[in-house]
């Protein structure tokens, strides 16, 4: 089935609860479900200012001060927000070459991100640039397919974080891309890539399980989609059973809308990207319903809501 | 079918509502609202948050400040194009100049390819700004020992895109061939090890330079912006405009 198909599918679904004398907020606050605000970004590249206003491409789209703003009307009127980052914060224009990550790191401290994973640009001053910077940043960097015990930064990072919210337990945990090729050697010195697949699975089975989680996501810097053989987003999707949102970096994509994508035993996968550089800030509402752990109903019942 | 099978899930989802215990820990399922634009712009229309404001402003003052200081004159814009390019020698032959007084020892190359620099120099006041567009990455200056048949791959990438190298020239043929390769004036001799003088990106396989892959590069710890920014100051210490031209070091 692809996105058009699953998204028509699902509308006529909310229809025809209507038709069956059931509204769709009638059943909402029967259920009483808790509504969570995932707020994201990717690939922000030193963006601190908006692009000059000069009429390129991108002329002033983004701005770190203004996405604040955005990030607070949504606190405002949102209680249960999670706001994440897939990586490549570093890297782009002259803040980073002067100060390093270090304003980057404050702002986001400040617009209160609940987490990050590493791209191949946060390496770009090696581990001790990266080391260097850590203190000014007040959330985690979230990685689990990087080995970084024979690294200076042994112990710095997490695979995965639960956060409580909504009263829910959301499991995060990153995924970085292959640093070989990409990274210069002495960047990433003695850091080790694991295998994204394996590693996914063994997040699951650990955010399902013992953790108990009610919603996994994954923060990937892995990239959208290659034509090649290469790991991207939509590969990891369709390998990887039980991850609910893959928020995507990387390729730069500018999603329309996330794509969903099924994955092994039925369970569906959303994956969605927001661009570059602080131009759009990815927003996803998700509710929590009573409910069997049965993917095909979860798979169902995705209401689309027309009002941002 | 879509009737049957939305209306199917209409009644699992129904029987999901009736038949859950509410209240149970891993008995949620997380479902997607998703409103029709995910996607929330940053534009101009949303005010800069104070906060984030205030500790942007003493960066954005050191930022500016430092990029506004003027390195030099250029008489002409230095501009970049494809084949021999103005900038492309200009910055293989400081390079190579560079190298050359880093390591304390003569650099027989200079190369440097037209996508690895991202824009012009203007003429009139060159400024550190300038600089930075030029070359934006943290790419260092680095030397490589290139072993005869290894500089024959570089010249045959070269004369197809009849790129220029610093202290040689060469013509390229009917057939797209290199010949009469000179360096530093002196026939080319393929049993000969050259030293070039190139950013650690190119040495590395970058812009399909895949012939350098195999070879150790020896690091100056000099990135490639600051050794461009150096030579301009140096240069107009010494009274002199900035300026490149072409020079005819590929014939065709």
């Amino acid at each position: 089935m692809n996105r058009r198909d699953f998204l028509k599918h699902t509308s006529l679904g909310a229809a025809g609860l209507s038709l069956m004398g059931l509204s769709v907020p009638a059943l909402a606050r029967d259920a009483k479900p808790a509504r969570l605000v995932i707020l994201h970004t990717n690939d922000m590249h030193s963006r601190i200012e908006p692009f000059p206003d000069n009429g390129g491409e991108w002329a002033n789209m983004g701005g770190m001060a203004r996405r604040a703003t955005l990030i607070e009307q949504v606190r405002q009127q949102e209680p249960h927000v999670l706001l994440l980052d897939a990586g490549d914060v570093f890297q782009g224009t002259p803040y980073f070459n002067f100060f390093g990550g270090e304003l980057e790191f404050k702002l986001m401290s400040q617009m209160r991100y609940d987490a990050c994973t590493l791209g191949n640009h946060d390496f770009d001053n090696g581990l001790e640039g990266l080391q260097k910077q850590l203190p000014h940043a007040s959330f985690p960097f979230l990685t689990a397919n990087y080995d970084f015990s024979q690294t200076p930064l042994a112990g710095a990072f997490k695979p995965y974080k639960v956060f409580e919210k909504a009263g829910r337990r959301i499991g995060v945990f990153g995924m970085g891309i292959e640093l070989a090729g990409l990274v210069s050697d002495k960047n990433f010195g003695a850091t080790k890539y694991l295998d994204p697949v394996a590693t996914a699975q063994a997040m699951v089975k650990q955010l399902r399980g013992p953790e108990r989680c009610d919603m996994v996501i994954c923060l990937s810097h892995l990239g959208y989609k290659y034509e090649s053989a290469k790991i991207d987003d939509r590969k990891l999707a369709a390998q990887v059973g039980g991850i609910d949102l893959i928020l995507g970096g990387h390729t730069h994509t500018f999603m329309k809308e996330p794509e969903p994508i099924d994955g092994p035993a039925g369970h569906r996968t959303l994956i969605n990207q927001v661009g570059w550089s602080g131009i759009n800030l990815g927003r996803l509402d998700y509710v929590f319903e009573p409910g069997q752990r049965r993917p095909a109903v979860a798979s169902a019942a995705v209401l689309p809501v027309h009002t941002a | 079918m879509t009737f049957f099978r939305s209306r199917l899930a209409a009644l699992s989802l129904l029987a999901t509502v009736a038949l859950a215990p509410a209240c149970q820990r891993a008995g949620y399922v997380a479902k997607p609202q998703l409103a029709p634009t995910t996607a929330q712009p940053v534009g101009k229309a949303l005010p800069d948050d104070p906060k984030a404001a205030a500790t942007i402003a003493p960066y954005h003052q050191k930022v500016t400040e430092q990029m506004n200081e003027v390195l030099g004159t250029a008489p002409a814009a230095i501009i970049k194009n494809s084949g021999e390019s103005p900038l492309a020698n200009f910055v293989a032959d400081l390079q190579r100049t560079r190298a050359s007084q880093a390591l304390g020892q003569p650099v027989d190359m200079g190369v440097m390819t037209n996508g690895g620099l991202r824009a012009g120099l203007p003429a009139g006041t060159i400024t550190l700004g300038s600089v930075f567009e030029l070359m934006p990455f943290e790419n260092e200056l680095v030397v490589l020992e290139v072993p005869g048949p290894v500089v024959q791959q570089l010249f045959d990438y070269a004369a197809r895109i009849k790129m220029a190298l610093s202290n040689v020239t060469y013509t390229v043929g009917a057939d797209g061939k290199p010949t009469s390769i000179l360096i530093g004036g002196k026939p080319f001799d393929p049993a000969k090890t050259y030293t070039i003088a190139i950013s650690d990106y190119l040495a590395g396989g970058g812009d399909q330079m895949v012939f350098f892959k195999a070879l150790k590069p020896r690091g100056t710890g000099i990135l490639l912006r600051n050794a461009i920014a150096d030579h301009i100051r140096t240069l107009t210490k010494q009274g002199k405009p900035v300026e490149a031209k072409v020079e005819g070091r590929v014939k065709f």
